[in-house]
């Protein structure tokens, strides 16, 4: 049998056809940097990106705090709220004690703590996160959110580092939003299996409001990870 | 569409959440047949104020209200384990 | 010849645009921002339309869509209002609910035969005899309808979006204005909404004959467009009222859901019609109408005007008539003095005759049009003295008489409203917390009052969102009555309308309260007032008043029904909005689609029922299938599995409260069936818990029951206080079941792990890697043959499946879907939740038992399942098979028929190629269940086809098949 490393899928992969597509990889996920010329244009209107290929680790319960601190990470002290991380990552509070961190295009807190993450650490409970995670940019970025979310999104995270958790075309989120060299950019996250569906109804909204799809480029600053 | 405080979210649109009935005690062992079907089947219609379970999906959180069923007024939401407040 | 005015200061139109148009196939010519009925009000057009039931002559009453009088059809669109709507090039407009035209009904003859019509007839008449019924449907469908409907309208759906403010006005006349001025320069922000093409409400129309309004209207508007806080939006309806200020607002392209934290409410009211015979003659309008016409659409309503009033605004209209060229005949005031004296010598000084406490008795029409008006004086009972009748020539009436407040949002927040008779109107009691009334809606009349008092409510609510602003004084008190008690004059011919829309006559409310009707909520029904397209907006108030009189009582005390939303009709478009059909998909979904999976719904999840090959049938290629799980391997995407993990010192202790089975000690490495019950011991879902470690379970559900599952035992864990963690994982993993007798050999390609039978044995779970990636696997045997569960992280999925399908190609593996698996799993006699069991299935009766261990102290549904032991069991879920040759397969939820009585029904059912023959699980009552039992089972049609009790499983009923001695 191939001894390739095993290949890992985006719930979204099957929406980018190849041709003036531009990809890369990233631990064995392929990223679209580029989708085409216009993606820039898409993105300072209405664009959405494709972000699941970073890492991720995810742990909840009582422990859970002091744990994460004892590995030297920063940790939010308020519910719903998140501190950066090195590298472009992130660490979210989710709700009371549950944590989802996240690696940017450089940096590996995720990783290395996936590795360390196991069952048995008293009052932590390991949460696979296998995340379809998408961010959302553009100047009119807000009529798209006003189409889908019944939660005031930009008013409640205006200059706060908060994290909202709420539902979007019924599909459970999370929320919070970015800097993407002064337009307005929100990161969200969904599970898995609930991305393609999410996927296809915010592009069909963000083409409808004069954007669409777009690669990391786009999105990602400093460089990105192309 | 009515507004609901989850304790930790804060106040969200009612579609955000589940209802997970009146607290109720359950009875001990040493009931009766017929009480064990009363707390099993039955379930109170009295007008009043009342402590439900709602469940907050987003976020995966359980909490208690207290809500004059009869005005369709919540007059606080509280996690379970902490006081009831006033 | 055009009764278009020289250019008007305001006016709304652009006379450099014009529109054509036509409306009953006849030409016209309007202006942009004209609506049809001005255009061709203008082109002296006086039939607009003809009325409900006795298809009279009708043309302007309130110009303001408080009744119908107007009601088009414009092509494909249907309940075009041609008072509010506006004129587009190339429409088609036609008159509804007649035959022919608006101008030539071929229905007005039912005018004539009013008197067989009377309130309610149809409750009465055209029931017998029976057979004629259906008939008389027809006819009354195709005579009465308001348009005809075009069944290739394309359909439409508008997206909905929603919005946020700290202060929704609602209404943007000069209350209104004010309010959402006071509020933005609170800081506040601001939502104006106003139903009108522009804003200004009646600062824009009620001039007077002079500047002061129009003036106001200009200054307010600049001050407001000066704030950015504040957003004005005309031509959009606020809909109704939600709880906790959610409110509906309507425009032509969408549908906003607006949430606020206070709302003003400056709707203002409603001007209400004076009831004289022949009230209806096109010509005689609302005052307000007429003066709607002049200042938005340059239009002169009439050439000879009588205004009938019964308050200053009366006078003022005369004044606004005369500045517009329109000759005023007379001013007929119901009171004996008027209370305005200013606005009273200002007409008399312009030579206008006043007659006070004096009524117009009837109207007169000659070729569908007014010409005159007969005017009575009033005697001390307030009865029109008819000998001293005097003949009034004019082509136009104006009615001042009254006014009800435009309430519906407030009712609907749950706000009192009382009878004021000081103003004789219905105004606010009690407000709603966060809700608040201003302006004539409040019962406040005179300008300068209702500025201050939006000033007053706007302060309010920016107070209540937050924004503290200085407090403004209260109102002055009113200096003048605006509504007449009883603007209603009896004549004995009739024809005096209360209800424009419903053809409703004073003797009609008479007659129905001699009837017994005589409550407002049976009055409103019997006589349908209020229940035509307005909605009451022009004749609630009047009904009132009648049955008030009818009964003795105050109209506060008759009471009003309830306003529900919408305030008026709202496109089915915008209400569809854009769907949202939310659905799951397993990380392996490209994959299927690739194979020609044909994809079937459960719940939210889509599923490969098979997988489609040219040119061959449906049940052809789950045979396939079948056989190829059964003599080879075969692989399917069980992803939609709910998962979950479970962690903590009680782990085992919580399951053994949740499941009724024993799991404390199960061995790690090791599965276990779970069943779980709800509290009365009915079956609620089922799966398969796997012990990773002491303190770690991997555990799965039914597609179906995730979510609830892991929402219940949160909740249940809430309540006992274990020391455990639970992790919902359902979407975080994906699953494969590879099964068959090659199943052992392809998974050995892929790994490492010792798949012996006894480093691996049936019910083991191992944590290893299979193509590189990492995976829980576990030896299950839901379908009967050999096979194994794989589970890996979600984003490997797509790639699990490559690797397996690979290893799998030299022995023909084949993917199999949920229909082959149903059947595969049903040769085996094993039990679907849901499918053979239902919402009142206890354990025992789905034989389930085994899996009930009740020494235990505690599980979900224990003492329930103890009483109903006691009780014995209703039913028993057996195992049937067919004579063979059977006339008919039975399917799901037929019956079983023992002495003409119902003795059992079918769960599921097979055609069974493996077998050779038709088996499946079917509840029996007890005695039925033994072995060898015969069955009648009732097919569809009626016929009844014969069956045998068998043991269960059907198919390798010793488990061999799961410890092949071979490969």
């Amino acid at each position: 049998m191939s001894d390739e490393t095993p290949s890992r899928t985006s719930p979204v992969a099957r929406f980018f056809r190849a041709g003036e597509i531009e990809t890369t990889d990233v631990r064995g996920m392929p990223v679209v940097v580029r989708l085409g010329p216009d993606d820039a244009s898409r993105a300072a209107v209405a664009g959405i990106c494709d972000l699941s290929a970073f890492a991720r680790a995810g742990l909840k319960g009582p422990g859970a705090a002091d744990w994460l601190r004892a590995q030297a990470l920063p940790v939010p002290d308020t519910p719903n709220s998140w501190e950066p991380l090195e590298g472009g990552g992130r660490v979210l509070r989710l709700a009371l004690s549950e944590f989802l961190i996240e690696d940017g295009p450089r940096g590996d807190a995720a990783a290395r703590l996936s590795a360390r993450l196991c069952a048995g650490i008293p009052q932590v409970y390991p949460v696979p996160r296998q995340d379809a995670a998408f961010a959302l940019t553009g100047t009119r970025i807000g009529e798209l959110l006003a189409q889908t979310c019944n939660v005031d999104l930009p008013g409640a995270l205006a200059g706060t580092r908060s994290v909202v958790l709420t539902q979007m075309v019924s599909v459970s989120v999370s929320v919070l939003r970015d800097d993407n060299g002064g337009l307005p950019c929100y990161r969200l996250w969904c599970d898995y299996t609930m991305g393609a569906y999410l996927w296809e109804t915010l592009a069909e909204i963000a083409a409808e409001t004069g954007g669409g799809p777009v690669g990391t480029a786009s999105v990602l600053r400093e460089g990105g990870l192309g | 569409m009515k507004l609901l405080r989850c304790p930790v979210n804060g106040a969200r649109p009612v579609s955000e959440f589940v209802y997970g009935g009146e607290v109720r005690e359950m009875p001990g062992d040493a009931c009766t047949d017929a009480e064990w079907a009363d707390y099993v089947f039955n379930r109170s219609g009295i007008p009043g104020v009342k402590i439900e379970w709602w469940y907050h999906v987003a976020s995966g959180t359980w909490f208690l209200a207290k809500r004059d069923v009869a005005a369709d007024h919540v007059l606080q939401t509280w996690l379970p384990g902490e006081e009831v407040p006033e | 010849m055009t009764a278009r005015l020289p250019v008007v200061e305001g006016e709304w139109i652009d006379r450099s645009r014009g529109v054509p148009f036509t409306f009953d196939g006849q030409r016209f010519e309007g202006y942009a921002g004209d609506v049809p009925a001005s255009a061709l009000w203008a082109a002296g057009v006086r039939v607009l339309g003809r009325s409900f039931k006795y298809h009279r002559p009708r043309g302007v009453l309130s110009f303001a869509n408080h009744d119908v009088n107007t009601l088009m059809q414009a092509g494909a669109r249907l309940n075009f209002r041609a008072d509010v709507e506006g004129l587009e090039p190339g429409m088609a407009l036609t008159a509804v609910n007649t035959a022919g035209t608006a101008a030539r009904d071929g229905l007005r003859i039912l005018d004539r035969l009013s008197a067989f019509l009377p309130v309610g007839f149809y409750y009465k008449a055209f029931h017998r005899p029976k057979g004629l019924a259906p008939f008389w449907e027809n006819v009354f469908r195709r005579v009465t309808g308001l348009g005809r409907v075009d069944f290739s309208t394309p359909r439409l759906a508008t997206p909905k979006r929603y919005d946020f403010a700290d202060v929704l006005v609602v209404g943007a006349g000069p209350s209104g204005l004010r309010a959402a001025l006071r509020a933005g320069q609170a800081g506040a922000r601001v939502v104006l909404v106003d139903e009108n093409a522009r804003i200004g409400g009646s600062l824009g129309y009620q001039r007077g004959g002079e500047r002061r309004s129009r003036d106001t209207l200009v200054e307010l508007e600049a001050a407001i467009a000066a704030l950015p806080n504040v957003s004005v939006r005309p031509g959009t309806l606020a809909a109704g009222w939600y709880a906790d200020h959610w409110v509906p607002l309507v425009d032509a392209s969408r549908m906003t859901k607006l949430r606020a934290k206070a709302v003003v409410v400056a709707q203002g009211v409603f001007e209400q019609p004076a009831v004289f015979r022949n009230n209806d003659i096109p010509g005689v309008m609302l005052a307000s109408a007429a003066q709607r016409l002049m200042y938005r659409y340059a239009v002169k309503p009439m050439h000879v005007a009588l205004v009938l009033t019964a308050n200053a605004e009366g006078y003022r209209a005369a004044l606004d008539l005369l500045a517009n060229g329109v000759e005023v005949a007379a001013v007929v005031d119901l009171r004996q003095r008027a209370d305005d004296e200013a606005a009273e010598a200002a007409v008399i000084a312009r030579g206008v005759r006043v007659l006070h406490g004096h009524c117009v008795f009837e109207a007169e029409a000659r070729a569908d049009r007014l010409v005159a008006a007969r005017v009575c004086p009033l005697d001390d009972s307030g009865e029109p003295r008819t000998s001293h009748a005097i003949h009034v020539a004019c082509d136009g009436i104006l009615m001042s008489v009254g006014w009800a407040p435009a309430a519906a949002l407030l009712y609907q927040s749950g706000c009192v409203m009382r009878y004021d008779t000081a103003v004789e109107q219905f105004v606010p009691a009690k407000l709603a917390p966060g809700v608040f009334a201003a302006g004539r809606v409040n019962g406040v009349h005179d300008l300068e009052a209702r500025l201050l008092d939006g000033e007053r409510a706007g302060a309010e609510a920016a107070a209540w969102a937050g924004f503290h602003t200085d407090p403004v004084p209260a109102v002055p008190g009113l200096t003048s009555t605006p509504s007449h008690p009883w603007p209603i004059v009896g004549h004995p011919g009739g024809k005096n309308f209360v209800d424009f829309d419903e053809d409703l006559q004073v003797r009609d409310f008479l007659d129905a309260a001699q009837e017994g009707f005589d409550n407002i909520e049976l009055l409103k029904r019997f006589t349908t007032v209020g229940m035509g397209p307005s909605q009451g907006k022009h004749s609630n108030m009047n009904a009132i008043r009648i049955l008030a009189r009818i009964r003795g009582q105050s109209p506060g005390e008759v009471g009003t029904t309830t306003a529900r939303p919408f305030f008026h009709p709202v496109p089915l478009s915008h209400l569809a909005g854009r769907g949202f059909t939310a659905r799951r998909e397993t990380p392996v979904h490209e994959r299927h689609e690739r194979l020609g999976a044909a994809w079937m719904q459960a719940g939210i999840w889509l599923r490969p029922e098979y997988y489609r090959e040219a040119d061959r049938p449906k049940a052809e290629c789950v045979r396939a299938e079948i056989r190829a799980v059964r003599s080879g391997v075969g692989l399917i995407d069980v992803g939609t599995l709910g998962k979950m993990e479970l962690h903590g010192p009680d782990a085992a202790a919580f399951l053994e409260r949740l499941y009724t089975g024993r799991f404390a000690g199960l061995k790690v490495g090791m599965s276990r069936y779970g069943l779980m019950t709800d509290e009365t011991g009915v079956v609620i879902d089922d799966g398969v818990i796997a012990r990773l470690a002491d303190e770690h379970f991997y555990f799965t559900t039914t597609t179906t029951g995730a979510a609830a599952v892991y929402c219940e035992a949160q909740r249940w864990n809430a309540i006992w206080k274990l020391r455990v963690g639970l992790v919902n994982v359902t979407g975080a993993f994906a699953a494969v079941n590879l099964a068959g007798p090659r199943s052992r050999t392809v998974l050995a390609r892929l790994g490492t792990q010792d798949l012996s039978r006894d480093a691996f044995p049936y019910l083991g779970v191992r944590e290893t890697e299979v193509g590189g990636i990492p995976a829980r696997v576990m030896r299950v045997g839901f379908v009967g043959e050999l096979g194994y569960e794989i589970h890996v992280p979600a984003q490997y999925g797509a790639c699990l499946w490559d690797r397996l399908m690979e290893a799998g190609r030299e022995f023909d593996i084949r993917p199999f879907g949920v229909e082959a698996q149903r059947a595969l799993r049903l040769e085996k006699g094993h039990v679907i939740i849901g499918q053979d069991t239902d919402g009142l299935t206890t354990a025992d009766e789905a034989g389930l038992g085994w899996a009930v261990r009740m020494e235990k102290p505690f599980f979900v549904g224990k003492r329930s399942l103890e009483i109903i032991r006691k009780r014995g069991a209703r039913q028993t879920l057996v195992g049937f098979e067919l004579d063979p040759g059977s006339s008919a397969v039975p399917l799901e939820c037929h019956l079983v028929i023992r002495d003409g009585e119902i003795a059992g029904r079918v769960t599921s059912v097979l055609e069974s190629e493996t077998l050779g023959r038709t088996v499946g699980l079917v509840f029996v009552r007890p005695e039925l269940a033994k072995e060898g039992t015969r069955l009648e089972i009732r097919v569809d049609g009626g016929a009844i086809v014969a069956a045998t009790v068998v043991r269960t499983p059907f198919y390798d009923p010793d488990g061999a098949r799961q410890e092949p001695e071979h490969e």
